[in-house]
């Protein structure tokens, strides 16, 4: 990353934070506005497409539709959820695809942006996440006894207590929603502005560089490559991690006592 | 570190909130011990801070840090660490 700053010498804007501000369309509508209301068409039209003529035997539309859906059953809400996964597979199925998308948004061409790189996006969903587990647990053990399980560790020392307590309820109702949140957002953020500084370093070694620069840009280039392949991992596996944690943090919210 | 009366070892290794369930339990306890160690220093570490700016003194903020973290710490091992 600072090779390429430093061979693009003076002239070369790096990229920043600015490069996630965009214009008004018209009417306080900003491009990463389009791509999620784009988003949610596309998961609907996948969903409503592949399903709408459900058949014993699927056609090929149909399980590709029900791969997904039977990844997020089986790979994460059953794992880690347990017997009583099924009545959270369509949020956690529409949560995965919505975050998928999104995500993937950030190497399409033409889109190249991804949403959840704005911090609102991922805050919203970490919110809902943190009322979705925090209500199954209180409406499962009632208030009291919820708040009991979340701050009491079971098997330690009484005079530990006063210091473990507000630890437990700070890292239940504040950390977790907000590292859920700022996981998904950092990673999204920090990923398109490597592809950034990749990308815009070579076309301005290219096209503005003096001497060798130009000759040297298709490193840039390799490497933009490269990490855009990186990206598209990361950004199914940030989906992924999202959707597990949300299923963890319910499981956690659902499981007995002892 | 402070639990040295180990607590004694009645149930299984089951634990009820943010419990590895599943194959999946190591994740959990990798994202989970993140949480309770940035909650262990900002809870402890803010109450330090704060009793810190109310009597004036300095020192307060790192006996918040350094009993967050061990608190942290200790009960990653609590939740993850038996069983």
């Amino acid at each position: 990353m600072s090779l390429v700053t430093l061979a693009a010498g003076p002239g070369f804007e790096a990229p920043g934070p600015e490069d996630f501000k965009f214009p008004d369309i018209a009417g306080g509508v900003t491009k990463p506005m389009v791509l999620i209301v784009l988003s949610v068409v596309i998961v609907f039209g996948f969903y409503w497409l592949t399903g709408r003529r459900a058949l014993v035997v699927p056609s090929r539309a149909q399980f590709a539709g029900e791969s997904v859906y039977r990844f997020v059953r089986d790979g994460v809400a059953r794992d880690a959820i347990g017997p009583e996964f099924a009545r959270f597979v369509p949020y956690l199925t529409a949560l995965f695809s919505f975050v998928l998308v999104n995500n993937i948004f950030g190497i399409i061409p033409v889109l190249q942006f991804p949403s959840m790189s704005r911090i609102g996006f991922p805050a919203a969903l970490a919110l809902m996440s943190w009322l979705t587990f925090n209500y199954v647990g209180i409406r499962r053990k009632g208030l009291g006894t919820y708040l009991k399980q979340v701050c009491i560790p079971p098997d330690v020392p009484t005079w530990i207590l006063p210091i473990l307590i507000p630890l437990e309820f700070f890292q239940t109702i504040i950390t977790r929603p907000l590292t859920l949140g700022l996981r998904l957002f950092a990673n999204m953020f920090a990923g398109h502005l490597l592809l950034l500084v990749f990308i815009l370093g070579g076309d301005f070694m290219l096209l503005h560089g003096s001497a060798a620069l130009p000759f040297l840009s298709p490193f840039a280039f390799v490497m933009g490559i490269g990490m855009t392949i990186f990206e598209a991992l990361i950004e199914v596996l940030q989906a992924y991690i999202f959707v597990l944690l949300t299923a963890l943090y319910i499981a956690g919210a659902l499981a007995e006592e002892h | 570190m402070t639990g040295h009366n180990g607590p004694s070892d009645s149930d299984g290794p089951e634990d009820p909130t943010g419990g590895g369930a599943g194959p999946n339990g190591v994740s959990n306890a990798a994202y989970g011990a993140l949480g309770y160690l940035l909650a262990g220093l900002l809870f402890w570490g803010g109450v330090g801070l704060a009793l810190d700016r109310w009597l004036g003194t300095n020192f307060l903020v790192l006996i918040g840090l350094l009993l967050g973290g061990a608190a942290a710490m200790y009960l990653i091992y609590v939740r993850y660490g038996k069983g």
